[in-house]
């Protein structure tokens, strides 16, 4: 990983951490020499963040806190931090001790910042975030909304330390876990604390962590402990910020789950479109190594656990447990038709315990608090909190942690900010692909979000991406999305799967262009129950969820484009033409101004008109204009 | 263990699948990717059925499905004849006037032409890739990923590997493969498109192409019958039947005493 | 093998020092690495040369079908070479619903190619990808490595025109 060695710290000169009594020494040591008064300011470099800009932000900072010069005593250490969660106000940064919240930071702004904030203790109002249809803006982060009603768990960590410095990360607590778990668990006693805690696997499917882990350790033979970071539900990035973030965390709760299982061996498997994540784990791993918290003879104590990264090579399915051991195997990544547990036989044949990247971050501050105190947050049947990646048409996009059982509302209007643009809030996406469509704005909007809950409801928890959908989507289009999201991804060895979907993916495009027939609809319901039902793993057998949950709740939609050859919503480009309202249209020009085919014609402060043969119905006119007079007819 | 099959208790030993199951006690199962000589893939999903053990009952694969405890299972209820039928007709949109299909189809009351057809002249088995592993020599494989799975030869060229053991040919629920002997060769078509051409060897005795020339050394070691000496024959079959039966016949006669006839002249 | 020498023999720009130095130092040798080391082939060479594949089954022992079966099954392979610049758009749910989709087309009919597909001139590859994980700055495509963020039609006719002029 040569593009991250220089901002690593070599730590191989370092003494070796011998007991885990030692470890509480490192850190006081670590935490004597840092003043918790002394300013930091902490600049996200999340995959959001990186994406506009923050890097160079990062950069400006540290040139202009060098430039500057002056005093050494208030001098602020500029600090490249995981993802803050506020993605859509990127680039961002923290201003600490005083917990100053700076969005939509430009390198430009970084000389103003040093001058004005770290040296003279002023606001920079224009840099502060302002809520939606608030007056004043907000300059604290613990007053922003969107970080006040989240409860931080998995992500204490992410956004606060730099995820290349381990130490970093044992001064804010990392490891201290294990140190606990060596230092006198049992582990049995181990595997109890999960039970207790009620952890369920952040994945998906929800199996309880405890009772997996209790029988893997029960199988003979050598162990493995494999964590999956091949998150590929398109819209969902909680994983990627957590590896990004806080390895540490995911290598502790390995190493936990490892000496629950009595396994020498780990394995990280992530998305190979996360190379900034596999940069971080590499990191930690070798800084952890060279400490002696992961290796040979971890803390002096006669458990080993050894850990590597394997990247994927691009496939969805690879998610799916089997496929992802074959995967590891360097294999082709389907589904084995077997109907054994991993943790009887899985990768190399032998007993595997395979966990979602969220679900080992979970276990490190389980172990340190007890598991009651984890199942003070949730609800009965969904213990603690729960990481969502809140996309889509809303206000606020970003990672949030949340308690299980908060209600949408909470999580959309509350956390989220609403709906921009003063549009009508429609539908919330959850599980990816495997999931389904939940109808808004009717009784479903105080639903409280659980595994039950949302399986109850024909959607499911997935692995947490929670898509915002307004008025403006088409929800035939978007289930033809994602079951053509289906059709690439599906493995293609299983009948149902690959040709339910071939089928389903036909006719929903003939229905999006305006050629539905009579009898489509109950077409794909017969043929979303025989996917549903006799696929072989378990991207099969939720595949067709977008369908059959938009056509449950969406059956008008349907009908719309069938019979009446219109989109309600303006999406499917043959069954709707935009049109300017000539009352409203003030002639500004910018429609004019955006559209890439010269289709928009008129004089200044004159309404425009659409010549509807060169129209290629991009939508930038509709979204660019500030008077609403693009209409979708 | 107490196995129930469609309300009839039948036999069964612990491990067997509930396909062998159900053949030993003739209840009928469709398959459609499964031969017994090879590991179950379970992909077709035709053979699915409904299982109950304990209280939970649920879906299983019956060709891959191995019975460890008291289980219920019903092969043959409305909803695995509903959905076998959308299999039956899913299949045939892409395999029409498969023998195979038109069977199964009769049995379970599917329309072969529900949906438009488009000839891929094959049902995705996945037979012959299994049997090209097992026996053959790796030449076909499913290709590919997604709907547009395959099956294909590497980089889709003729392949180097083929001993022309022509199992593919024979394993093909749907007739897609072929050979033919042709300019001292044999060529494997697989859907319309070669995939192998080997050449034949000549009889040293008559000249006739027979059998191809092959090193049979790795394919008896996959088969586990690495000690045997594989077989190197100069002469065709007809020919070998014939030089042993004039061989017999001379020592017979040299043993009596009497004329031998000319061999060669017996119909 | 007749027919591999014979393909080596086509495109000789195939260095087996560099492979070696993959298979063995990097990886070890392990068959179980192999899909880690066609990556790394792959970034070496901007595809994987058919060569590099042969070699490959021959130093790991595995069949040759068995390693196109997974140079087919993984979408971040390519047996074709790339064009010189890459323009990966992303497909995500989240830049789908701000319309992607549509700028994908846009491309596509422009450059006369699909997705996945290079121009005969070599210049230009499309791609799509799943999800980058930046769904707050959506649409969001990658250009030459670099992250557009709201990218729009305008913006990508920008990088047609650009590529077309070098």
């Amino acid at each position: 990983m040569a593009t991250a060695t220089s901002v690593v710290p070599d730590l191989a000169w370092t003494k070796k951490i011998s007991s885990p009594h030692e470890l509480a020494d490192y850190r006081q040591a670590l935490l004597a020499g840092m003043d918790p008064d002394a300013p930091c300011i902490r600049v996200c470099c999340g995959t959001g963040c990186k994406a506009v800009g923050s890097l160079d932000v990062l950069e400006a900072m540290k040139a202009a806190v060098a430039a500057a010069g002056v005093d050494v005593k208030v001098m602020p250490e500029v600090k490249r931090t995981g993802c803050h969660g506020f993605c859509s106000r990127g680039p961002l940064l923290t201003f600490q001790p005083q917990g100053l919240f700076y969005q939509r930071v430009t390198p430009g702004d970084a000389a103003e910042i040093i001058q004005k904030t770290a040296v003279g203790g002023e606001l920079i109002p224009r840099l502060l975030y302002k809520p939606p249809g608030a007056k004043e803006p907000i300059a604290k982060v613990g007053d922003i909304p969107f970080f006040a009603k989240q409860t931080k768990v998995v992500l204490q960590r992410v956004g606060r330390i730099d995820p290349f410095d381990i130490r970093d990360a044992i001064a804010a607590g990392a490891y201290e876990g294990l140190a606990k778990v060596l230092s006198g668990m049992t582990p049995q006693q181990v595997i109890e604390e999960i039970k207790t805690s009620r952890l369920r696997g952040r994945g998906g499917a929800g199996f309880p962590t405890g009772i997996k882990w209790e029988s893997c350790a029960a199988q003979p033979g050598r162990h493995y402990v494999i964590c999956n970071g091949d998150e590929g539900d398109p819209g969902a990035f909680m994983d990627a910020s957590v590896m990004e973030g806080d390895p540490h965390a995911v290598l502790e709760g390995m190493a936990i789950a490892a000496y629950a299982m009595g396994s020498d061996r780990g394995f990280l498997y992530v998305r190979l479109e996360y190379p900034l994540a596999v940069q971080t784990l590499a990191a930690a791993i070798r800084q952890a190594e060279d400490l002696g918290l992961i290796g040979r003879n971890i803390m002096g104590t006669d458990f080993s656990f050894r850990t590597s990264i394997s990247t994927g090579a691009g496939a969805f399915v690879c998610g799916e447990s089997s496929a992802l051991m074959s995967s590891l195997e360097g294999k082709v990544g389907r589904p084995r038709a077997k109907y054994i547990r991993s943790t009887e036989k899985g990768f190399r044949d032998s007993p595997s315990n395979l966990n979602n990247v969220e679900t080992y971050a979970n276990v490190p501050a389980i172990i340190l608090r007890g598991g009651p105190w984890y199942t003070s947050y949730g609800t009965e049947r969904s213990a603690g909190t729960k990481v969502f990646s809140l996309t889509g048409n809303v206000h606020n996009v970003g990672l949030v942690e949340v308690p299980m059982g908060t209600s949408l509302r909470e999580i959309v209007y509350g956390i989220g900010g609403g709906i921009p643009n003063k549009k009508e809030l429609k539908a919330v996406q959850t599980g990816g692909p495997s999931g389904g469509c939940i109808p808004i704005p009717s009784k479903f909007l105080d639903i409280n979000v659980g595994f039950g809950k949302l399986a109850e409801i024909g959607s499911m928890m997935g692995s947490g991406g929670m898509i915002v959908m307004d008025e403006n989507t088409c929800m035939v289009e978007v289930s033809r999305y994602f079951i053509n999201f289906l059709v690439e991804e599906s493995c293609g060895q299983c009948t149902p799967c690959r040709e339910g979907l071939t089928r389903m993916k036909e006719t929903l495009t003939r229905i999006t262009v305006g050629e539905g027939r009579e009898g489509d609809i109950e077409m794909l319901e017969e043929i979303g129950t025989f996917t549903n039902s006799f696929s072989l793993c378990g991207l099969g057998t939720s595949a067709a969820n977008p369908v059959l949950s938009t056509i449950k709740y969406f059956r008008e939609e349907y009908d719309a484009h069938i019979h009446d050859k219109k989109c309600p919503a303006g999406v499917c480009k043959p069954l709707f033409y935009y049109e300017i309202d000539p009352e409203t249209c003030t002639g500004c020009g910018l429609c004019r101004k955006r559209c890439p085919a010269a289709a928009v014609e008129g004089e200044k402060k004159k309404p425009h008109t659409i010549h509807q043969e060169l129209c290629i119905k991009c939508m930038e006119c509709y979204r660019s204009c500030k008077f609403d007079s693009i209409r979708i007819k | 263990m107490k196995i129930v099959m469609d309300g009839k208790e039948v036999a069964a030993e612990r491990g067997q699948t509930i396909v062998e199951v159900a053949r030993r006690n003739g209840v009928y199962i469709p398959t459609l990717c499964h031969v017994p000589a090879l590991e179950p893939a379970a992909m077709c999903r035709i053979c699915t059925v409904e299982l109950a053990e304990g209280r939970r009952s649920r879906l299983v694969t019956a060709c891959n499905y191995p019975l460890r405890s008291d289980a219920e299972i019903h092969t043959d209820t409305p909803l695995l004849r509903q959905n076998r039928k959308v299999l039956i007709e899913l299949l045939a949109s892409r395999c029409p006037g498969s023998e195979t299909l038109r069977e199964l189809a009769e049995r379970y009351g599917a329309d072969l032409n529900r949906f438009p057809a488009e000839d891929r002249q094959c049902i995705m088995c996945g037979l012959c890739a299994r049997v090209c592993e097992r026996v053959g020599g790796n030449v076909l494989a499913l290709c590919g990923r997604g709907v547009e799975i395959r099956v294909d030869t590497s980089f889709g060229r003729l392949s180097p590997t083929c001993i022309a053991c022509t199992a593919c040919v024979q394993i093909c629920p749907v007739n897609a493969i072929r050979f033919e002997d042709v300019d001292g060769e044999r060529r494997v078509i697989v859907r319309g498109k070669e995939a192998s051409r080997v050449p034949l060897r000549r009889c040293t005795s008559c000249g006739a192409r027979f059998g191809p020339v092959i090193d049979l050394v790795p394919v008896l070691e996959r088969a586990g019958e690495s000690g045997v000496p594989p077989f190197n024959a100069s002469v065709c079959p007809a020919c070998s039947r014939r030089n042993l039966a004039r061989r017999l016949a001379e020592r017979h006669f040299e043993q009596h005493a009497v004329e031998p006839r000319d061999a060669g002249e017996e119909s | 093998m007749s027919e591999s020498e014979a393909i080596c023999c086509q495109e000789p720009e195939v260095d087996f020092v560099v492979l070696d130095r993959i298979i063995h130092e990097e990886f070890g040798g392990r068959r179980e690495k192999m899909i880690m080391m066609m990556q790394t082939i792959q970034r070496h060479y901007r595809y994987l040369p058919e060569p590099a594949l042969y070699y490959l089954a021959q130093v790991l022992g595995v069949p040759l079908t068995k390693i196109y079966e997974v140079a087919t099954f993984y979408a971040s392979f390519s047996l074709v070479p790339k064009g010189k610049h890459l323009l990966h758009v992303c497909t995500g749910t989240a830049c789908h619903l701000r319309g992607s989709g549509g700028m994908v087309r846009h491309v596509a009919a422009k450059l006369g190619i699909a997705p996945g597909g290079t121009t005969p001139d070599m210049k230009f590859t499309l791609e799509t990808v799943n999800c980058l994980g930046a769904c707050a700055v959506a649409p969001v495509v990658v250009y030459d490595d670099k992250y557009y963020p709201q990218a729009n039609v305008g913006k990508l006719n920008e990088f047609i025109e650009k590529a077309n002029a070098d």
